[in-house]
């Protein structure tokens, strides 16, 4: 592989009273489109996502983000500059805004920082016809109930929350089980849409995911992790003839 | 007639606070209790501007907002991240110490004796009382249309989805605690500067009008009328200051044996109200804010 990762982990440790979650000694995410990180339950991998987008502080170790030429180390940075830098994280547990519209809601996510300030209360407002068409287009793949309405079921809040996080255009989305909470057939289209954006875009996807089918579907990498440390990582077939893969996940059933 | 036009002009500074209040608490949830603490301090630091350092009127005011303002923000910077509860006791705790040192400082505000005498900034004769009134009510006209054009603009938007969810704000990329700080320093700063226009208002200060009781009316203004709406503001201040201080006082026949039982009958309807308000229309005569379209 020549790529370039655009996140480089080194040595990444966290304890939670006493208890190392997470011990990574090395991991190069963003060499392939789509990525996968699979594991038991409590294996660390949600602890992972958060040490990376900065909502965790990590006890050591080194994080080395690469969005463009230049090298950033994300340990200097706050969860906030994480998510502009480009670096987004899509939630496991379903997220809302209670009061904002599907459509204020992504407006949210597109309104750029230097319109909202204290004082920009007062200025003037421009129509913003290319943001309308944006959020347009990005309805236009998903069939919300009232796109102009309220997100009202649990599956219309986890599919706003992945959309957001889409149009802040990242650079790598953290996406944390996406299928959780959704049905299968909409799973499919995030996932085609997130297909599309790899392909024409500057974007690398990592995912959490415990329906391995997804996984072995859309991923070329895929990551194990267990007790904290990554036991292995390579194709999905690798992954899957990996001894203590079988052993330790999927069980001895046939697979 | 002059007593009238103070009535009116405490409604108007208690619209003022309240409106400011609805901001904080309504728009992005910080449960301030501690409103007397910033409007007292401005109160008496426009005082002691203009009386003992000798300061012009406006000059005063606008370094009275200024020093509210500042200690906003240090109060701010210490407990915004911290949950409601904490910043409840933060800015309760807050209104308890400046109401101490106003006390207990006496070589700086004169103690219980009072603090005094702050003139009006101009006099017109007769006309003094009307004009300030209207001058109060041009600060409240300012609040009111930026509460007003806050709820469909991007920054309303901003505060509306820090308030629901300040965590998925945060990732999202928006630096909450840095809004939240100089929302709160801003609209603090307004109740101090509502308090520097009371203080020619009022002309003599002492101690017991920046007793908690100034923090509850606003609260209980707020929650009647409903927090989520600026008009819920003015709707909450005109049935409770407005109805008791003004109306009742003034306009009502009441026999001058029963005039002192007034106070204490106002303060059990205030908690009647409350109580009939949170068991039938908990958010508020105006009700809650629903989704916007």
């Amino acid at each position: 592989m020549t790529v370039e990762a655009k996140l480089s982990i080194a040595g990444l440790e966290k304890s939670f009273v006493g208890r190392k979650v997470v011990s990574v000694d090395r991991l190069e995410i963003g060499r392939h489109g789509i990525e996968g990180l699979i594991g038991p339950n409590g294996a660390g991998k949600t602890t992972l996502m958060g040490l990376i987008t900065r909502k965790l502080k990590a006890d050591a170790g080194t994080l080395i983000y690469r969005p463009g030429g230049t090298e950033i180390d994300l340990r200097q940075m706050s969860m906030d500059q994480v998510a502009r830098a480009g670096l987004v994280k899509t939630n496991q547990v379903i997220q809302d805004f209670e009061t904002l519209s599907i459509r204020d809601s992504l407006r949210l996510a597109l309104a750029p920082a230097e319109r909202e300030q204290f004082w920009t209360v007062f200025t003037k407002r421009r129509k913003r016809d290319a943001v309308e068409a944006e959020i347009d287009e990005i309805l236009s793949h998903f069939p919300f109930e009232n796109p102009n309405g309220d997100a009202r079921s649990a599956g219309e809040k986890k599919l706003l929350d992945i959309i957001r996080c889409l149009l802040l255009k990242p650079k790598v989305l953290l996406m944390d089980e996406p299928t959780a909470g959704l049905p299968d057939d909409l799973t499919r289209a995030v996932m085609t849409l997130v297909q599309k954006k790899v392909a024409e875009e500057d974007l690398k996807v990592f995912i959490i995911e415990h329906d391995l089918d997804l996984i072995w579907d859309y991923c070329a990498h895929v990551n194990f992790l267990a007790d904290g440390r990554l036991l292995c990582s390579g194709t999905p077939q690798e992954v899957k003839d990996h001894p203590v893969v079988v052993e330790k996940y999927m069980g001895v059933v046939d697979v | 007639m002059a007593y009238l036009y103070f009535s009116l002009a405490l409604v108007a500074v208690y619209i003022g606070i309240t409106l400011l209040l609805h901001l904080q608490f309504g728009r992005v949830g910080i449960v301030n209790f501690g409103v007397v603490g910033f409007w007292g301090l401005g109160m008496y630091a426009h005082g002691v501007f203009m009386v003992t350092l000798g300061l012009p009127w406006l000059v005063a005011l606008l370094l009275a907002t200024l020093l509210v303002g500042l200690f906003a923000l240090a109060l701010g910077a210490l407990v915004l991240r911290l949950d409601g509860q904490s910043v409840l006791v933060a800015t309760l705790a807050f209104a308890t110490i400046v109401l101490h040192l106003v006390t207990t400082e006496k070589w700086l505000t004169g103690g219980v004796v009072g603090f005094g005498t702050i003139e009006y900034p101009f006099d017109f004769g007769a006309a003094t009382e009307p004009a300030y009134l209207a001058l109060i009510l041009a600060f409240v006209a300012v609040v009111l249309v930026y509460a007003l054009r806050l709820d469909s603009s991007a920054y309303g938007r901003l505060l509306s989805a820090i308030r629901d969810n300040e965590p998925l704000a945060h990732g999202l990329g928006k630096p909450t605690f840095r809004h939240k700080l100089i929302f709160f320093a801003v609209t603090s700063a307004g109740m101090g500067l509502f308090g520097g226009l009371s203080a020619s208002l009022n002309q003599f200060l002492t101690p017991n009008m920046i007793a908690p009781g100034v923090t509850f009316t606003a609260w209980i203004a707020l929650v009647l009328g409903g927090k989520d709406h600026p008009w819920g503001a003015i709707i909450g201040v005109c049935a409770t200051v407005g109805l008791f201080d003004v109306f009742i006082e003034t306009f009502a026949p009441i026999p001058a044996d029963y005039a002192l039982l007034v106070p204490n009958i106002k303060l059990m309807l205030y908690g009647a109200f409350l109580v009939v308000i949170m068991l039938y229309r908990p958010s508020g005569v105006l009700g809650g804010y629903g989704r916007r379209g």
